[in-house]
């Protein structure tokens, strides 16, 4: 039986399906998992409130004047677009990603990849190797999918490899992850990298080209190398995620 | 052993040091492992394995046969021991946790998993050991109080 077992899942692995053990287990163990990081995020949201409440009026009072100022600039850029736009003879899209919005709601049970499980899966329409970006920059790629939940593995695990290029001198290179960081490979000997140079996609299978990576920390040149190797400091605080959205290209 | 799966999945993530997270269900496992026969111990472990790898990412059946193997090795080493012995549940722990890791590993390595980080692997192997024995250690020490209690 052990046998049989282990045949199917390395089979599924292989053909890169969910087998249908996963397929119930990750079914069943999403609502768990659910729970248990929506009594955690509030457990933590109401301690954290209660220790911030002297500063939030003095937050709020700002928050409120740099509201009002964004407010009126976004109505003039809008205004500003449409008189481009009807000049231009061009339609502007303002949803550049039609993307699925979703949570993270736990991580592998032994931490043994960079990986993370978000609650939207093949019902929502996320498929394998989707990317999935947050606010800042790119999380990662779809490395499976259930029916109700999915696993991400993040940038830095290390099997992760994502076209990049260096944004200032347009060099490109393989983002690999170093599980705490981002390793960008192959560039040329001859690219001046710096340090505080901006690593983004570059047009491959999971993400649009363009979406930032992070920020070189560091270069590693040898005198008898073709290529440098530049360390990346992922955009993305990879240790804080809570709210990503899955892009299908 | 499902409620183990479920809190290893979730909140011992937030306990990591240096990238290791004790594991709960490792514990569990070889808890059951030395109170019961050799075969449940088996079918325990498969399933605890199972569910491990229901929840990761591309591991296939690593964290399976690792698992199973790991909570057999369990139950052949606690033949003949007391089942509530301090010593023994951390010891059987430890060498569960090592052999898993390796078994793990190997597997993985097996499935296409990049090469170049062995000695890391070993040096987060040994660190979660010692983890887990501390863990089986405070459970075995909770469980002979309240037993006491009970009876």
């Amino acid at each position: 039986m052990t046998a049989l077992v282990a045949l199917v899942q390395i089979n599924a692995q292989r053909s890169k399906t969910e087998s249908p053990f996963a397929a119930v287990a990750t079914s069943l163990f999403a609502i768990a998992q659910t729970a248990i990081t929506a009594a955690t995020d509030g457990v933590q949201t109401g301690v954290s409130a209660i220790a911030a409440l002297p500063g939030l009026e003095r937050d709020n009072a700002r928050l409120r004047a740099e509201n009002a100022a964004l407010i009126a600039d976004n109505a003039r850029l809008h205004e500003l677009a449409a008189a481009y736009a009807a000049q231009a003879g061009i339609r502007i899209s303002l949803d550049l990603y039609h993307g699925i919005g979703a949570r993270v709601i736990g991580f592998p049970p032994e931490n043994e990849s960079r990986a993370v499980t978000i609650d939207r899966g093949s019902n929502a329409g996320v498929h394998r190797d989707d990317g999935v970006i947050a606010e800042q920059g790119i999380v990662g790629k779809v490395a499976s999918v259930g029916p109700f939940t999915s696993t991400v593995v993040l940038i830095t695990d290390y099997t992760s490899r994502i076209p990049a290029v260096v944004r200032r001198g347009r060099w490109w290179g393989i983002a690999r992850g170093n599980l705490a960081s981002v390793r960008l490979e192959y560039v040329s000997q001859d690219a001046p990298l710096k340090v505080g140079d901006v690593v983004v996609t570059g047009e491959g299978r999971s993400f649009h080209s363009g979406l930032p990576i992070g920020i070189v920390s560091g270069t590693q040149r040898g005198d008898a190398t073709l290529y440098q190797t530049a360390v990346v400091t992922p955009a993305v605080n990879l240790g804080a995620l809570d709210r990503v959205v899955v892009v299908s290209r | 052993m499902l409620g183990a799966v479920a809190v290893q999945a979730t909140l011992v993530h937030d306990v990591a040091i240096r990238g290791v997270v004790p594991s709960v269900v490792l514990v569990v496992v070889v808890w059951y492992a030395i109170r019961v026969d050799v075969l449940r111990a088996a079918v325990y472990g498969l399933a605890a394995g199972l569910c491990e790898d229901a929840l990761s990412a591309s591991t296939g059946a690593a964290w399976t046969i690792s698992t199973l193997c790991a909570a057999i090795v369990a139950g052949l080493l606690s033949r003949g021991f007391f089942a509530d012995s301090v010593p023994l549940a951390a010891g059987v722990t430890v060498i569960a946790t090592l052999l898993r890791a390796l078994l793990f590993w190997t597997c993985m390595s097996l499935e296409g998993y990049p090469p170049g980080l062995g000695a890391l692997h070993a040096r987060e192997a040994l660190l979660a050991a010692a983890f887990n024995a501390l863990l089986m250690i405070a459970v075995t020490v909770v469980a002979r109080r309240f037993g006491t209690r009970a009876a």
